[in-house]
């Protein structure tokens, strides 16, 4: 299994965090110290990721829960085709970001924002927009598996039949199709008609996943996805995050920088609601501009 | 904090009667634990003995009853407290004369449950077919809309709230403001319009045997009938449908309900999924409100009608087992008479017994966190 997964990510290799903190003491962070005095400071954001083709774009984005404000001016764009990790420590806002993008803060009470996101140019905040039609366009997997209480079958192709699909052979195909992409067929496909509840946690994950790219997103949001499994079913989800990368954008957020090193292209680095810094991930983790960016990914801090 | 520790330690280590004994890994006889223990005890088995003798005073008052019909008694149709004498009749349907007399016969009283049970089934059933959709729209409304409107609790108070109204007043209400309301409007309504439409005859008309014939003969409406019960009863148990409904629909994990807005489903797509999610909780509280339909007594006989029969119209007076047990056991001085309105009630104490604990166990898998 760790053969298989250092083979993804050849040109990554962790640095492991130095033995001897050098100057314990006098280290200080300028941004994190600004941060914490409530600046914004301007993030570092490398040249690689400017030259690629975005399909999202995160435009001076700011999002407030009721009177406290969770997202400070994020301005990023997500490259197409490609997987992007959020990472940072609790509470720094990446899963207020990823559920921005699907407009999903908007079922809870006080939300309000400023800014824009936009999707393949247009702004999913603007004005008439068409959310369900939008959440139709994005495929999201959440922290827990959330399987609905009804057959395998029935979970994978839930997007479709909620947007009419009724027929039987047009539903059995798609069902298949997501079913092998997610690395599911094999194990299920004999009782494709039990309830799904009795699937095993990462089994469960991975039926999520189907069930978020049966209607082919543009976009792939995942929150956190293997928070809830353990370290085998991870490595699974892990694989199949990397081959399913080749067809769709992938968005992740993790808490896991081992993960974020495997499975993305991009990393961005966020601190109490502001991007930090920004760029491809084997310059994120192996020459990262910023003193900050290189103590977190290493873990000397955070 | 540390500071505290050892105070605490150098004080016990001072004490050198008491150190000794709190040291000791052998447990000491506590008055107050065994006295709380006892009366818990006590409590628990009493309230056990209770429900048991209940149940065999009920069951040994029906006894002769019991012996008398058997089971047949759930399914006879006759309910004749007195004895009957009635003109004999040959078998061709004429009066048999004897030295200018008419030869009477003599009926024995007879009793059987299945108007009642009838009775009990239809009004209850139609009171869920009123209830329920108007309870699972409300919790839906609770759950769904009105946090974000800030009137979930006033609300929820309100709904409850109609749990404390004591059931005379709603029987009187039923008797003063809903039954006349039938009878001047409700009922003269569907008569003119549907009692002309093939099929739906039965509604208005009932068939009677006067004297030996078959005769047909509209159904007087009274305004107290099946349809005025089951209304009443309806108003009686949307509470309790109601805050149980809603409790089932809040544990709904949120996962679930963004998982599916998630994959594009509309908001009434999203409550399908939330109602689907919690089903074995729901069916639960439709059984609990089923348990008190059932059971109601009070508003019920003032409203139904009292009628012993079974009478497919829902314009027609007729009896349940609990409004029977409310107009009949006063009077009920015969030894047959009496042990048969017990055998109705021990029938009734069964079927609410297997209502509630259906209706516990659905609902506790869903609503505890250990469920799912």
């Amino acid at each position: 299994m760790t053969a298989t997964m250092t083979q993804l990510r050849p040109d990554i290799a962790l640095r492991a965090p130095a033995p001897a903190a050098r100057g314990a003491s006098a280290v200080t962070y300028p941004i994190i110290d600004a941060i914490k005095r409530g600046e914004t400071p301007e993030p570092r954001v490398h040249a690689s990721v400017i030259d690629e083709t975005p399909i999202l774009h995160v435009r001076d984005f700011q999002l407030w829960y009721g009177p406290s404000k969770a997202l400070h001016g994020i301005s990023m764009p997500i490259a197409k085709d490609k997987v992007t990790a959020l990472i940072g420590p609790s509470g720094c806002g990446k899963s207020t970001l990823l559920r921005s993008v699907n407009r999903l803060n908007d079922l809870i009470e006080g939300v309000h924002i400023a800014g824009a996101i936009e999707l393949n140019g247009e702004s999913v905040y603007a004005k008439g927009v068409d959310v369900i039609g939008l959440r139709r366009r994005l495929g999201m997997v959440f922290q827990k598996p959330n399987p609905f209480p009804m057959s395998i079958f029935e979970n994978v192709v839930y997007s479709l039949r909620i947007s009419g699909e009724r027929n039987k052979s047009v539903l059995s195909a798609a069902c298949e199709k997501a079913l092998r992409q997610a690395a599911l067929w094999d194990e299920v496909k004999d009782r494709l008609k039990s309830s799904a509840m009795g699937l095993s946690g990462g089994q469960q994950q991975r039926l999520c996943i189907a069930r978020a790219i049966v209607s082919e997103p543009e976009v792939l949001l995942l929150d956190e996805p293997c928070s809830a499994l353990d370290p085998i079913a991870t490595l699974r989800i892990e694989e199949l995050i990397h081959e399913i990368s080749e067809r769709y954008t992938v968005l992740i957020v993790t808490h896991n920088m081992q993960q974020a090193a495997r499975v993305s292209d991009y990393t961005a680095f966020m601190y109490l609601g502001r991007l930090v810094e920004y760029g491809r991930t084997a310059d994120l983790f192996q020459i990262p501009q910023l003193r900050e960016t290189e103590d977190y990914v290493t873990g000397r801090f955070g | 904090m540390t500071t505290d520790a050892n105070a605490i330690s150098s004080s016990s280590a001072s004490n050198p009667s008491g150190g000794r004994r709190a040291d000791s890994i052998f447990r000491r006889f506590n008055v107050g634990d065994a006295l709380l223990g006892l009366i818990c005890r006590t409590s628990a088995v009493v309230i056990a003995l209770m429900l048991a003798s209940l149940v065999l005073v009920l069951l040994s008052s029906a006894m002769p009853a019991i012996r008398e019909f058997g089971l047949g008694f759930l399914v006879s149709r006759e309910w004749r407290v007195n004895e009957l004498e009635r003109p004999l009749r040959d078998a061709a349907g004429q009066i048999v004369m004897q030295d200018g007399e008419v030869v009477t016969e003599t009926i024995k009283p007879a009793f059987g449950a299945l108007p009642v049970i009838y009775g009990t089934a239809v009004s209850s059933a139609l009171a869920l077919l009123f209830a329920v959709p108007l309870s699972l729209g409300a919790a839906l409304f609770l759950v769904r809309v009105a946090p974000t409107l800030r009137i979930a609790g006033p609300l929820s108070f309100l709904i409850e709230f109609l749990a404390a109204i004591p059931s005379l007043a709603y029987g009187i209400w039923g008797l003063f403001v809903l039954a006349p309301f039938l009878q001047t409007t409700v009922g003269p309504a569907f008569q003119n319009t549907l009692q002309n439409v093939p099929g739906l005859r039965w509604m208005f008309f009932e068939t009677v045997t006067i004297s030996g014939k078959l005769v047909e003969r509209p159904i007087p409406m009274t305004g107290r009938d099946m349809l005025c019960g089951s209304l009443v009863l309806a108003i009686m148990i949307l509470p309790i449908v109601t805050s149980v409904s809603r409790d089932v629909l809040k544990a709904v994990p949120r996962t679930q309900i963004e998982g599916t807005l998630a994959l594009g489903a509309t908001w009434w797509q999203s409550c399908i999924a939330m109602l689907r999610y919690g089903r074995a909780g729901l069916f639960g509280a439709v059984m609990l409100g089923l348990a008190r339909a059932a059971g109601e007594t009070m508003a019920i006989t003032m409203v139904i009608g009292n009628n012993n029969q079974i009478n497919p119209s829902p314009f027609a007076p007729a009896q349940t087992m609990a409004s029977l047990l409310a107009n009949e056991f006063a009077e009920a001085s015969e030894g047959l008479h009496r042990s048969s309105l017990l055998y109705v009630a021990l029938v009734l104490l069964a079927m609410s017994l297997v209502f509630n604990i259906v209706a516990r166990r659905l609902v506790i898998g869903t609503t505890s966190p250990a469920g799912h």
